[in-house]
């Protein structure tokens, strides 16, 4: 017995990685087996960029210094990768139900590895979206350069693993799928509302500047926006940090918000 | 007991905002290669227990190791070397079969993940193949979870948790809500593996007579080890032997039983119980012509009902 199992034995980092893809390559298993989830992901951005940002567009758009349809695009990209990589990471909740996540904790991996392999799971179909969200820019009149589409898909990977991370703090505490579908909105609308994404933030003062500046997602839309931006006359009216502070705050919010959520998670499982 | 593959000593687990404790001071071993068998009533402490073993609750006390290692300090080599089927099941119904095995075996580390049967190693396909075919499941192998039954389901996850040949195989009543059939054959292949591999395993029942060939079968009651034997010691501790007869003229048996100076009780049949003397010897002696003889040997369901009579009239008492 134990001689079949060191015969196979790889090494550590091989393992956390191979963990990382196998719990990712579920998540999109799963994706592709449920089409309900797959329309949802291209029909949100109907309501979120056609309703939602079209309203705003038409009727307090003026006098912003920058043209606001592709300003809300790229924040609505950035807001549909937060928000569905955030009710992708409810899945726990369903796998705790199941009593999968007994299965994925009793196995010789870093917890780290099993959350990151989930939110890259969910972040599938959080990039999946953008596809709609693109097209219903398109019908709205507002495109994007392919180059500058390619580098936000580069950077789309970061996006998503940072507003899993942050999920992670709630939802890796919640127990009910209710309780969870809750934390979706609670994690999801104040940063669409307050990080940027389709209300500039450039004046933002007292409590608003605080919990802006504290929020992932602000510094993920700042860091797309100024790679879309960047050399165009409009930069300084809508890039408010260097690229180099937005990469380390997202960096470090992330890990922070990595750790704090993933202790959460095996802790609530462990501890009763 | 030189080298236990599993030591537990004082073990103490109390849950949040619980009066007492699910496992009170509970402390016993297991040898490699031991068949163990922990049983009690439903809440007795037994899924308690086994969880902790396995590393996914938190113990309030105690020391616990696994193959020598301590189940908290080193729970990751712990987890290498233990496999469980759990109480209820834990496959996920949205993957087929084979994505559950692949799903665990590359968590297992034992190889890179592939995103189809037919990528995967030919070491990992032989190995699937050979244990689906060995519990009957090759037929359903590529089929959602969700068309499975339950027995094809218990099959599944016992070779989902062997795929990684753990040392030590967790088997938390796994036969519950099984047929009989479904049961039969479970427990030929566990027994199989158990030949095959050495494997020791460590199971929870309520079903009794799962437990009567197991080498060592502890009793739990309200958290507490009662009793930690093997199963012929605990039925000779608790329970006599009996020979159950009859005859037409069933006074004068009684008259000559009497006379033999033999002891018994009479509740519809006549109970004659011995111990030093055998069932032939006391047959012999007797010469009023019997209509009914048969020799009660006692199972260990009669000793675990035995057993739990008694404590409750101790808490009684």
């Amino acid at each position: 017995m134990t001689e079949l199992v060191l015969s196979q034995k790889k090494s550590w980092l091989f393992r956390e990685l191979n963990t990382i893809v196998t719990v990712m390559a579920r998540e999109i298993t799963i994706f592709f087996k449920s089409p309900a989830t797959a329309i949802t992901s291209l029909a949100m951005p109907i309501v979120m960029m056609g309703m939602i940002g079209g309203n705003i567009m038409q009727n307090m758009a003026g006098g912003l210094g920058f043209q606001f349809g592709q300003f809300m695009l790229v924040g609505m990209l950035v807001n549909m990768l937060f928000m569905m990589t955030t009710m992708g990471m409810t899945s726990l909740v369903d796998d705790h139900d199941i009593d999968f996540n007994q299965e994925m904790l009793v196995s010789p991996v870093s917890r780290y590895s099993l959350i990151i392999g989930k939110i890259l799971g969910s972040a599938f179909a959080a990039i999946f979206s953008m596809a709609g969200t693109l097209v219903v820019g398109f019908a709205m009149g507002i495109t994007l350069p392919i180059n500058k589409l390619l580098m936000i898909l580069a950077l789309s990977p970061l996006m998503c693993l940072s507003g899993g991370a942050l999920a992670m703090i709630i939802i890796g505490l919640i127990k009910s799928k209710r309780a969870a579908n809750m934390a979706v909105m609670l994690i999801v609308m104040p940063q669409m509302f307050l990080s940027g994404a389709i209300i500039p933030i450039n004046n933002s003062s007292g409590l608003l500047l605080v919990l802006n500046r504290i929020m992932p997602m602000t510094y993920c839309l700042d860091l797309v926006r100024a790679v879309v931006y960047n050399g165009s006359p409009e930069y300084s009216n809508v890039v408010m940090f260097n690229p180099m502070v937005n990469f380390a705050a997202i960096v470090a919010l992330t890990v922070v918000c990595l750790m704090v959520g993933t202790y959460f998670f095996a802790q609530s499982e462990k501890n009763r | 007991m030189n080298n236990p593959v599993i030591s537990v000593q004082n073990l103490v687990k109390r849950y949040k905002n619980a009066d007492k404790a699910a496992v009170d001071d509970v402390s016993f071993s297991v040898e490699k290669g031991e068949f163990f068998a922990f049983l009690g009533a439903n809440g007795a402490g037994k899924t308690t227990t086994i969880s902790i073993l396995t590393t996914t609750l938190s113990k309030t006390s105690g020391e616990v190791k696994i193959a020598g290692f301590d189940i908290e300090k080193e729970a990751r080599k712990v987890r290498e070397r233990v496999g469980i089927i759990f109480q209820q099941p834990s496959l996920d119904p949205q993957l087929s079969a084979e994505q559950n095995i692949r799903f665990h075996a590359c968590l297992y580390g034992m190889y890179g993940y592939r995103p189809a049967f037919k990528l995967m190693p030919a070491a990992y396909r032989n190995r699937v193949m050979e244990l689906a075919e060995i519990v009957g499941i090759q037929d359903v192998l590529f089929k959602p979870i969700k068309k499975l039954s339950g027995g094809m389901q218990r099959k599944l996850e016992i070779i989902r948790s062997l795929i990684h040949t753990p040392d030590v195989l967790f088997l938390d009543e796994p036969t519950q809500g099984l047929d009989a059939v479904s049961r039969r054959s479970l427990w030929e292949y566990i027994n199989e593996t158990r030949t095959r591999y050495g494997t020791t395993v460590f199971l929870t029942t309520h079903y009794i007579d799962e437990a009567e060939n197991v080498d060592t079968v502890c009793l739990i009651n309200k958290g507490k080890i009662s009793a930690c034997c093997s199963p012929e010691e605990l039925k000779r501790d608790l329970l006599r032997h009996e020979l159950i007869i009859d005859a037409d003229d069933r006074t004068a048996l009684l008259n000559e039983l009497s006379a033999l100076g033999l002891p018994f009780t009479v509740n519809g049949r006549i109970v004659v119980p011995y111990e030093e003397e055998s069932p032939q010897e006391i047959i012999s002696k007797i010469r009023t012509k019997l209509t009914v003889l048969k020799i009660h040997e006692p199972s260990l369901e009669d000793a675990y009902i035995e057993f739990l009579t008694k404590q409750s009239k101790r808490a009684v008492a």
